[in-house]
C-alpha cells in the first residue's frame, strides 16, 4: 500500500520548493526501456537503464549528492519533455543541464565534460581521438573507463565514443542500444571494418 | 552530505507513507491527516541529513509525525478559541466525545497516548511504535496520564 499519487506529488512538489531535496529522480518510458532519470540542484547527474537496480543507483546517488532524494514526474517535466523529444526525433540536441558531481576522478570529469561539449548529434568520435583532445593522446583506455562509469549515459553521448578498430564497441545499456541510439542521430554507420567488442 | 549512509528519503516515504497517513489521521482527524503527513515528512526532510544513524526510521517518521498532529492540533485549538466564544472548542469528529472531553484538559503527549490505548486500542508495544518510544515508556505514559485523570476527579 503506498500513499495516493496526488498527495505524493504534492509532497514532492512542497519538498523541492522548500529547496529540501538534493535529488529529484523520474521513471520515463522511452523505446531502449524504462530509463531512470535524477537530476540535482545543478542539473541531470545520473541517468540509469531499464536492468539496473533502482535501489543501488539511487544509493549511490544518496552517496553523492545527499540522501533527501524525491521522486516527482512533475518536477522533472522540462528533463522529461527534452529526452521525450529526443527520442521522438523531434529535437536530437539533448539539451538539458549536466552535472558530473558524480565522476570523482578530474581525468574522467573531464573527459566527460569535453564529450558532452563537443561531441554533438551525428559525429561520433573514436576513444583513442577524444583521448587526444583532452591532451592525453595514449589514454585511450583511461578514456574507455570513463565512458563505461558515465554516469549520464544518452545527455553525456557516450553512445557516440566507439573503438579506433571499428564496431561500435561495449555500452552500459548493451551494444544494441548504441547502435540504436547512433542510428537515430543519423551517425554513419562504421563498417569498414569487422564488427569487434573491444575496448569500452 | 551526511557521515552516515542514509536511505534515499523516498524509499521510507514508499514504504512507510501510508501508515503515516493512517497515524496522522488517527491523531489529527481525516480532515487534517494529509496536511500533517505533508508537515511531517518536510520537517523529516530538514532533519534527515542530521541523523546520526540510519536505525529506528519508522520509529523516527512516526515520533515527527506524532509531534507535527500535536502541533497542528494545538494550533487549531487556539485558532478557534481565539475566533469562537469559550466552551466551543472542537476536537475532531470521528472521536467520541466523551472520551475527547475527559481527556481535553491533559497535556498534548498525554492525550496522544491515551488515544493510542483506548481509542485505537493498541497494545504498548504498537503505542510504543506510534510514540518512537520503548514499551515500558508507554505503558508508564498511558498510566501517568490515567493517574492524572484519578487525581483530577474524572476517572474513576
Amino acid at each position: 500500500m503506498t500513499l495516493p499519487a496526488d498527495l505524493l506529488d504534492k509532497i514532492a512538489s512542497a519538498a523541492v520548493r522548500e529547496g529540501l531535496a538534493d535529488a529529484v529522480y523520474t521513471r520515463l518510458d522511452t523505446p531502449i526501456g524504462r530509463l531512470l532519470v535524477v537530476q540535482g540542484p545543478r542539473g541531470v547527474a545520473r541517468i540509469g537503464f531499464e536492468g539496473e537496480s533502482v535501489d543501488a543507483l539511487l544509493a549511490q546517488v544518496a552517496a553523492g549528492l545527499g540522501p533527501r532524494i524525491i521522486a516527482s514526474d512533475r518536477e522533472l517535466a522540462a528533463t522529461r519533455d527534452v529526452l521525450s523529444a529526443y527520442f521522438e526525433g523531434a529535437d536530437e540536441r539533448l539539451d538539458v543541464p549536466v552535472d558530473l558531481a558524480l565522476v570523482r576522478s578530474p581525468f574522467r570529469r573531464a573527459a566527460l565534460a569535453l564529450l558532452h561539449d563537443e561531441v554533438g548529434p551525428g559525429d561520433v568520435v573514436t576513444y583513442g581521438a577524444l583521448a587526444a583532445r583532452i591532451g592525453h593522446p595514449r589514454a585511450a583506455r583511461a578514456v574507455g573507463s570513463a565512458c563505461a562509469t558515465n554516469p549520464i549515459p544518452l545527455v553525456v553521448p557516450c553512445h557516440r565514443v566507439v573503438p579506433g578498430s571499428g564496431g561500435v564497441g561495449s555500452y552500459g545499456g548493451g551494444p544494441d542500444i548504441k547502435r540504436r541510439l547512433l542510428a537515430l542521430e543519423g551517425a554513419a554507420p562504421r563498417s569498414r571494418t569487422r564488427r569487434s567488442r573491444s575496448s569500452g | 552530505m551526511s557521515a552516515v549512509a542514509l536511505p534515499p528519503f523516498w524509499s521510507l516515504v514508499e514504504t512507510h507513507g501510508a501508515e503515516l497517513l493512517v497515524h496522522a489521521r488517527r491523531i489529527a482527524g481525516d480532515d487534517h491527516g494529509e496536511d500533517v503527513l505533508q508537515d511531517a515528512l518536510l520537517r523529516a526532510l530538514r532533519a534527515y541529513p542530521r541523523l546520526r544513524h540510519a536505525d529506528h526510521l519508522r520509529a523516527w517518521l512516526y515520533r515527527v509525525t506524532t509531534t507535527t498532529a500535536l502541533d497542528h492540533h494545538r494550533s487549531r485549538r487556539r485558532e478557534v478559541l481565539s475566533a469562537e466564544p469559550p466552551g466551543t472548542a472542537v476536537e475532531p469528529e470521528h472521536y467520541d466525545d466523551a472520551f475527547e472531553t475527559l481527556i481535553e484538559e491533559l497535556p498534548d503527549g498525554a492525550r496522544a497516548a491515551l488515544r493510542l490505548r483506548f481509542v485505537d486500542d493498541l497494545d504498548y508495544d504498537g503505542i510504543a511504535r506510534r510514540l518512537g518510544c520503548s514499551a515500558v515508556a508507554a505503558r508508564q505514559r498511558v498510566s501517568t496520564a490515567i493517574r492524572t485523570l484519578r487525581t483530577q476527579g474524572i476517572a474513576a
